[in-house]
């Protein structure tokens, strides 16, 4: 017999620990960790919300699941981008990421701009 | 107060400490252990809800490979050891977080808070919604679609990583990054 | 009777199309446009015989329009039958003259055509019963001069001045038009009859009238609209006849003359006709005088002549009606015809058309002199020629007019109408004492004999001589100073003379002024189909009788008996502006530049006012986009504070919205 009103109050607690945790750190990694946290407050919600009688289709539990999974595909992408601004700029500093671009390097003799004016 | 919430309380209390201990310790390492710690005491939450399908997953899944993604990454990147000064955002922004970080808990608070007054959820007689067998029943039955797409967004993901990984970019300045020599 | 009217109306429109499409045979097309117009004079002599006197012929049927009748019924009656003889007269004599005149010309076949077209249009405008026709015709024939005053389209002056008369009646064609449409509009129907019987609605009267003077102030030539005219005499000769002549300047007279009963009643726009027609009266014969080119002389006339028809036209009285401006519409059309005729086989003769290089060539020339002296004379309004009888009775209708309660509208008519009869006796003696005065040249004693003789025995024998070159002939030393290059107004026939030399003319020309000639003389005989259009007061013909003997005396005396050009006496200066017209071209050309300032001005104002505001929202796309990008791009820790930020305002917002 459990008083719901509790993991209510700790992913409501756990949300916001998550928000700071982003908005706090410069590593991108700890970056995601915030991220992660907010995910599992998420997560502890549905669970309490599929856990009160009369819940559907066992939603809580089984959005859960789904959840997890989907925040490890996203981690997974994540961190491959920032392996790649790693090893393009040498750091995984978010405050301070400099232009970066895919095109390939313009020849010596670049061809004269076109103007982006539209004449009417 | 029931046993169960007492006991929920202290679980409890140890997932946010951990967790606030992460997102404020200026070691880099020490944020994603004491995030590792933070969502293993949250599969003890699941726990002690009733829910045990879910806390072994969320183990198997959260602290199992997604926390020690997280440290490779960290070791990928070069993780400076031991304290680290210039881990946290400018002082504004850590205020400008603390401000929305509290906002949020607010937020949720008074909304949740009255929302879950009164309720409660008696465990006697098993889990809630019937336990592992009606979750695995849910799944194949009323969520099968969700759950087959859930399997192409993991080979998307997975593809996706694969050319992310790939990517050659160029800094624009035309700066090379130098091989950074390893800081005590 | 009514197949007649269609007839005389389509026959010269299938003749131009034919002869358009054989413009290069020349004798087909010759053949086509003399006929077809010889046959229209016989069938609108029969319409003058017996007019039908009906408005209601058909033509193509009415008009399916919402509210407006738009019947386009033609009509045949006294009126319509003598105007449509007189213009099919003069139109055949310039058919069979063109044919000669324009021998060397390769493009003759489209001059030939054109002429046709130009006659169907006025000949449409003449059998109209319906506002749409009229204005159909009026058109046709605004489009017609602009091919026939620049058929030498070569030469840039021709090209200039077909633009010139094109641009400004066009101008003046849109009071033409908005009046048309009042009068429809307040008659409710384009029937010409029903916009004559039609009442109430003062304001659409007042426009259609206002607007119909100033379409025919355009197309006549009435102050400030005059300047055309002039310069229209870059064209052959025989479209002078034509346009200047008989046509398009009196098509004006003639539809005004057709809504007089709704003109009777309306002081104000009779009024102002009667100030535009008597200034442009007395200016013109003034400039006419000061003229050095003869064709320029004759377009002045014209201009004074014509005003003389509208004047008449602003101050008759009701009884007396349009007849009087009819009838001096019919005489002009005789005699100036044949005057720009003579003048055109006068140049061909002479080699140019300054009235200093043609000083005495008439002088022993027979059938020429004959018919240029007839034709002055007319002009003047020598008795007992038609020119005499039509202006008489335009005084006297004016007078009747000013005592009949016509007030200082007619009494101005009036007075400029007796300066006008000195004016024009002085510059017709004038022309006729410089060219018939021959010249004293050195060594050459009198001109050698050279009679054109238009006797039928020998028309081989009828040639010009030979040594009548122009670097030949010696002017007196006090002329050469007025030989500019302004003198000559047809350059054309100058440089065709040159390169062709001049061939005797046909005996099928000189008949045709002939023709014109004996018109002029016996044409009076024509005028008493119509009422009121013969009506001479005795005093008011003695008067004038009188003014032209003095004006003509005068003329005699000051230039010593034709041995100097009276017209010398008049100031240098002034006479050369007088020469080009006081600066009209110029003053067109700072309107025409005025608008054009005003349309850029409205091309800016549209492109850079109204048209900005749909391009701001392409460039504050564009702008919020770069913005959006540049945002996008910079540190992203920052991005997730405003990510986040909003994300929790957004979220504070729904809740407190919800509650």
């Amino acid at each position: 017999m459990i008083h719901l009103q509790l993991p209510a109050a700790l992913a409501a607690l756990l949300a916001g620990i998550g928000v700071y945790g982003v908005l706090a750190r410069r590593n991108a990694v700890l970056v995601l960790i915030g991220v992660e946290l907010i995910l599992n407050a998420a997560n502890l919600l549905l669970v309490t919300a599929g856990s009160r009688p009369g819940a559907p289709f066992s939603a809580g539990p089984v959005l859960t699941l789904f959840v997890i999974t989907i925040a490890a595909a996203e981690i997974a992408v994540a961190l491959a981008v920032v392996l790649v601004l790693f090893r393009t700029t040498g750091s995984i500093d978010l405050t301070a990421v400099p232009d970066l671009t895919d095109e390939p390097e313009p020849e010596p003799e670049s061809r004269p701009e076109h103007g982006s004016e539209v004449r009417s | 107060m029931t046993t169960r919430d007492i006991v929920f309380a202290a679980v409890g209390a140890i997932t946010a400490l951990s967790a606030l201990l992460s997102v404020t310790t200026k070691h880099v390492v020490h944020a994603a252990l004491w995030l590792l710690v933070s969502l293993g005491t949250l599969a003890g939450c699941y726990l002690v809800l009733g829910q045990e399908l879910v806390g072994l997953v969320q183990l198997l899944v959260y602290v199992g490979a997604i926390v020690v993604l997280v440290l490779f990454a960290l070791m990928l990147t070069r993780a400076p050891i031991g304290p680290h000064a210039e881990i946290d955002t400018p002082a504004w922004q850590r205020v400008v977080g603390a401000v929305l970080g509290a906002a949020t808990t607010a937020l949720l608070g008074s909304l949740l808070l009255p929302l879950f007054s009164g309720a409660t959820v008696d465990l006697a007689g098993g889990a809630p919604g019937g336990g592992t067998p009606a979750i695995a029943q849910a799944i194949f039955g009323t969520w099968v679609w969700p759950f087959e797409l859930l399997s192409v967004l993991l080979l998307v993901a997975l593809i996706g990583a694969f050319t992310v990984s790939r990517l050659v970019l160029k800094r624009e300045d035309g700066v090379r990054p130098r091989p950074r020599e390893v800081r005590r | 009777m009514s197949w007649i009217v269609r007839m005389i109306v389509v026959l010269p429109a299938l003749a131009a199309l034919a002869g358009l499409l054989a413009r290069r045979q020349r004798t087909f097309a010759a053949g086509i446009a003399i006929g077809v117009s010889a046959y229209v004079v016989v069938i609108a002599f029969t319409q003058w015989v017996a007019p039908a006197r009906a408005a209601d012929i058909e033509s193509i049927g009415p008009l399916s329009t919402g509210g407006l009748q738009v019947p386009l019924h033609l009509l045949s009656d006294r009126l319509s039958g003598l105007v449509a003889l007189a213009v099919a007269l003069v139109v055949v004599a310039i058919q069979v003259f063109t044919a000669w005149y324009l021998r060397d010309d390769p493009r003759y076949g489209q001059f030939a055509a054109t002429v046709s077209l130009f006659a169907s249009g006025m000949l449409l405008l003449v059998q109209a019963s319906d506002l749409v026709l009229m204005l159909v015709g009026w058109e046709i024939m605004g489009w017609c001069s602009w091919l026939l005053i620049g058929h030498d389209s070569e030469r840039p002056e021709a090209r200039r001045a077909a633009y010139k008369a094109f641009i400004v009646t066009r101008v003046a064609d849109i009071g033409m038009v908005v009046g048309l449409v009042a009068l429809a509009v307040r008659a409710g129907s384009t029937d010409l009859i029903s916009v004559l019987t039609a009442d109430g609605h003062e304001t659409a009267l007042t426009v259609g009238l206002v607007g119909v003077i100033i379409g025919v102030a355009g197309k006549s030539g009435l102050i400030p609209f005059h300047d055309w005219l002039p310069d229209a005499m870059e064209g052959p000769t025989p479209a002078s006849a034509l346009i200047h002549a008989a046509t398009m300047v009196a098509a004006g007279s003639y539809v005004i003359a057709r809504l007089f009963t709704l003109y009777v009643g309306h002081d104000g726009a009779r009024t102002l006709l009667a100030v535009l027609a008597a200034a442009t009266m007395v200016y013109a014969a003034l400039l006419a005088f000061a003229q050095t080119d003869l064709k320029r002389m004759l377009a002045y006339s014209t201009l004074s002549q014509i005003a003389i028809m509208l004047a008449a036209l602003a101050a008759a009285p009701r009884d007396i009606g349009s007849a009087p401006a009819v009838s001096h519409l019919v005489g002009h059309a005789f005699f100036k015809s044949l005057l720009f005729l003579a003048a055109g086989w006068l140049s061909v003769l002479a080699g140019a058309t300054a009235l200093a290089a043609l000083r005495g060539r008439l002088h022993g020339r027979g059938a020429l002199r004959w018919s240029m002296g007839l034709g002055l004379a007319a002009l003047a309004g020598v008795p007992p020629l038609i020119g005499f009888f039509t202006k008489d009775t335009v005084i006297d209708a004016a007078l009747e007019g000013a005592t009949g309660g016509g007030g200082a509208r007619a009494w101005l008519v009036v007075v400029a109408l007796f300066v006008t009869v000195v004016l024009t006796a002085a510059y017709c003696a004038r022309t006729w004492l410089l060219l018939d005065t021959p010249l004293a040249r050195p060594g050459t004693g009198t001109d050698s004999a050279n009679d054109i003789d238009i006797d039928a025995e020998m028309p081989a024998h009828v040639r010009a001589d030979a040594t009548e070159v122009p670097e030949t002939v010696v002017v007196a030393e006090e002329d050469v100073a007025v030989v500019t290059v302004a003198d000559s107004a047809d350059d054309a026939e100058v440089e065709r003379v040159r390169a062709h030399g001049h061939a005797p003319i046909t005996l099928a020309a000189a008949l045709s002024v002939a023709v014109l000639a004996a018109l002029t003389v016996v044409g009076t005989l024509l005028l008493t189909s119509l009422n009121g259009a013969l009506h001479i007061g005795v005093l008011t013909a003695l008067l004038s009788v009188l003014l032209i003997a003095g004006g003509a005396y005068a003329v005699w005396t000051l230039s010593d008996r034709g041995r100097h050009d009276v017209a010398d006496r008049v100031p240098g200066h002034v006479r050369d502006a007088a020469v080009r017209g006081f600066g009209a071209d110029t003053a067109y050309l700072g309107v025409g530049r005025a608008v054009t300032a005003v349309a850029r001005l409205v091309v800016v104002l549209d492109r850079d006012v109204v048209d900005a505001y749909p391009r701001a929202t392409a460039v504050v796309a564009r702008g919020l986009g770069r913005a959006g990008e540049r945002s996008h791009r910079g540190v992203p820790s920052l991005s997730l504070v405003g990510l986040l930020v909003g994300v929790v305002v957004i979220a504070v917002l729904g809740v407190t919205a919800w509650r």
